[in-house]
């Protein structure tokens, strides 16, 4: 860890660390040294350049859910050598957060429900210098509009309003608003991150099959909106009603990290995004040929588990259904 | 896997696979082969004998819940010499569709955790200790745990002829008396187990991940340390004085597999405290209870525990009739 404080063990260390540092021990301001100057934080309900703006979001985030808890669940991480200088190493992370809030004052979300939330976020962090320079961020929204008891598409819609309406609101990521930034790796050539990428793509290329062959038959399944479920069939109909929704979108894999750690199952963590027309029945209802991008993260646990062959016995994605829906009803004028 | 079928790759697989073949491939009557004759079965609500009990059984819980499935999660195992003891943990459920133990059907689904230690060898399972998340199953149905013991006992013909609740005094010796292993992870276990149960509670901050999953009966779960401290407070708060044993413990580092352990242990004493079941009654209680955890980097990631709340409920509704 070359070029970070000695006080970090690792990796994970750093990035649990400083999570916690900021968020939950107060330390706010030191956004101006942990973010770099420049930095892009990318998720997809917006795309947000420099620090300033980040602490910003810090603090409005905190001044609507003063009592968030950021629990680090895993972080799957990778040497970035081509990103190294010479005063530091460099590294990608990619952190998984189980979140706890209680919605006690008004902001983003509008008016308090005191509601208590649980939702997850995966974050990907490009770190070097013991800073973040580069991110990618999918929090899982519909988990939280839910809990706050709202209407999934309903809330999406008061948001453009509270936004301003459909010209000023705040603009999903698409790629025609986001903005390059430095880390521009792909990952690592671990087995395990190669592994999964590659049922992904089998997924989105509908050779469903592949499920009962490559996830556990008791796979642990956690999905968006807060869904946990498990085995084969829950897998087939979370991705099928995906993919169902946008047939025709081109499917990337942006990101991929495999590791095997001593302590640990192996592990994936792969960063995709689906671009194309909502053209089909599925998650998202009736089609609409609105244009849509979505951002995703997964996370996968895998194991040699009965027949000794190693499937996945757990896996975790996040997109955003806030907004996709913000897309679709941006383009369709559903907004009114 | 000396002395089974060489369908089996390891003890995980051969206890996978005829779970499957039991419950969800139909083959009941494989159990005159996979099942010991006169096998011992130690269910919190009480000791059932011999595999035609256990043919029975199954096919009752079938006609009631038809689509019933049974997810392996996970299988900690342990050997000595050609004999072996599985910790098989189990995410099962099913549509509440006939007549049963549950009463008339309520069409409803349910989900919940269940854990089983069998002993097994020569492709025979001849003992077995096994907690159902009674309590879970009867929520999810529409009862409450206490309401639903009582019914039961009604169901069986009153305080007088109901079935015991499962009690030390009435164990018999099967053929499997090992302890399990001496693997550390084990230790760790057994070791968190007998802290809080000695009420130093101070050991989920030390041991337990902040992020920590807690998996516990009722079909509850919770994060961080909070949930479980609580859990395992108000459980230790309900029988204060009685008797922590531990029965079986073991610990597994397989390659590709965290670190991980699975406990069987009991508390057996009164009802003296407040906690899960109401005001203190004086009540005689055996608490059959297995624990399994698997750990990270930054300590136990995830925990699974067990009990069975209406045989306890039962105990104690038991209780209160007597007195």
């Amino acid at each position: 860890m070359r070029g970070f404080d000695s006080k970090w063990r690792d990796v994970p260390g750093f990035i649990i660390g400083i999570t916690k540092e900021i968020w939950e021990d107060r330390e706010i301001g030191s956004l101006r040294k942990r973010y770099a100057d420049g930095l892009i934080v990318r998720s997809p309900a917006s795309v947000v350049v420099d620090n300033s703006n980040v602490i910003a979001a810090t603090m409005a985030t905190l001044a609507e859910f003063p009592d968030r808890e950021l629990l680090g669940e895993d972080v799957i991480w990778c040497d970035d050598p081509d990103g190294a200088t010479k005063t530091s190493d460099a590294y990608l992370s990619s952190h998984r957060l189980f979140c706890t809030a209680t919605h006690t004052h008004p902001g983003m979300y509008g008016a308090p429900t005191g509601r208590r939330l649980a939702y997850r976020i995966l974050a990907d962090c490009a770190i070097r210098d013991d800073a973040v320079y580069d991110e990618w961020l999918v929090r899982d929204q519909s988990a939280i509009v839910h809990q706050m008891g709202a209407d999934l598409v309903d809330w999406t819609r008061d948001l453009i309003a509270r936004e301003g309406g459909p010209q000023r609101c705040v603009q999903p990521m698409t790629p025609a608003n986001d903005v390059a930034g430095p880390y521009t790796r792909r990952g690592n050539d671990n087995e395990w991150g190669q592994r999964y990428a590659d049922t992904l793509r089998a997924i989105m290329a509908a050779d469903m099959q592949v499920i009962a062959h490559r996830y556990d038959r008791a796979c642990a399944l956690h999905y968006p909106a807060g869904h946990d479920a498990m085995g084969w069939a829950e897998a087939d109909h979370f991705w099928m009603s995906l993919r169902a929704a946008f047939p025709d979108a081109d499917f990337t894999i942006d990101h991929v990290i495999g590791r095997d750690d001593p302590l640990m199952a192996p592990r994936a963590a792969v960063r995709w995004s689906l671009h194309g027309k909502h053209s089909g029945w599925g998650r998202f209802g009736t089609p609409t040929g609105a244009e849509v991008y979505i951002m995703g993260i997964s996370h996968a646990d895998f194991g040699p588990f009965g027949t000794g062959d190693p499937t996945i016995r757990r896996e975790h994605t996040l997109i955003d259904e806030t907004a996709i829906w913000k897309q679709i009803l941006l383009q369709t004028g559903l907004h009114e | 896997m000396k002395g089974f079928s060489n369908q089996f790759n390891d003890l995980p697989d051969y206890i996978l696979k005829i779970t499957k073949e039991i419950w969800e491939d139909r083959g009941l009557a494989t159990l005159h082969h996979y099942y010991g004759k006169d096998i011992p079965m130690r269910f919190p609500s009480g000791l059932v004998t011999g595999n035609a009990s256990v043919i029975d059984g199954t096919l009752a819980t079938l006609a009631e819940f038809p689509d019933r499935y049974l997810l392996g999660e996970d299988v900690i195992w342990s050997q000595e010499g050609d004999r072996y003891l599985s910790s098989h943990r189990i995410v099962t459920g099913g549509t509440h569709t006939g007549h049963g133990a549950f009463g008339p059907p309520t069409g409803k689904a349910f989900q919940v955790r269940t854990i089983a230690d069998c002993a097994a060898k020569d492709d025979v399972i001849d003992d077995e200790w096994l907690i159902r998340d009674v309590g879970g199953v009867a929520r999810q149905l529409g009862w409450d745990p206490k309401d639903y013991a009582a019914w039961q006992i009604e169901q069986e013909g009153g305080p007088d002829k109901c079935t015991r609740p499962f009690h030390p005094s009435h164990d018999v010796t099967g053929p499997y008396t090992g302890r399990g292993n001496d693997n550390e992870w084990g230790g760790k276990l057994a070791d968190i187990l007998q802290r809080i149960m000695a009420k130093d509670f101070t050991v989920i901050r030390s041991e337990y991940d902040r992020a920590v999953c807690t998996e516990h009966w009722g079909a509850r779960n919770g994060w961080s340390w909070d949930f479980s401290e609580t859990d395992w407070m108000r459980l230790r708060s309900s029988f204060p004085t009685a008797t922590f044993e531990i029965h079986h413990q073991i610990g597994r580092s397989d390659p590709g597999t965290p670190n991980r352990a699975a406990v069987r242990w009991s508390l057996t004493g009164k009802h003296s405290g407040p906690g899960f079941f109401g005001a203190p009654t004086g009540a005689e209680v055996h608490v059959m209870g297995i624990t399994h955890a698997e750990w990270g980097e930054w300590g136990l990631r995830r925990e699974f525990t067990l009990i069975d709340e209406v045989a306890i409920w039962k105990q104690i509704l038991l209780h209160m009739g007597e007195s």
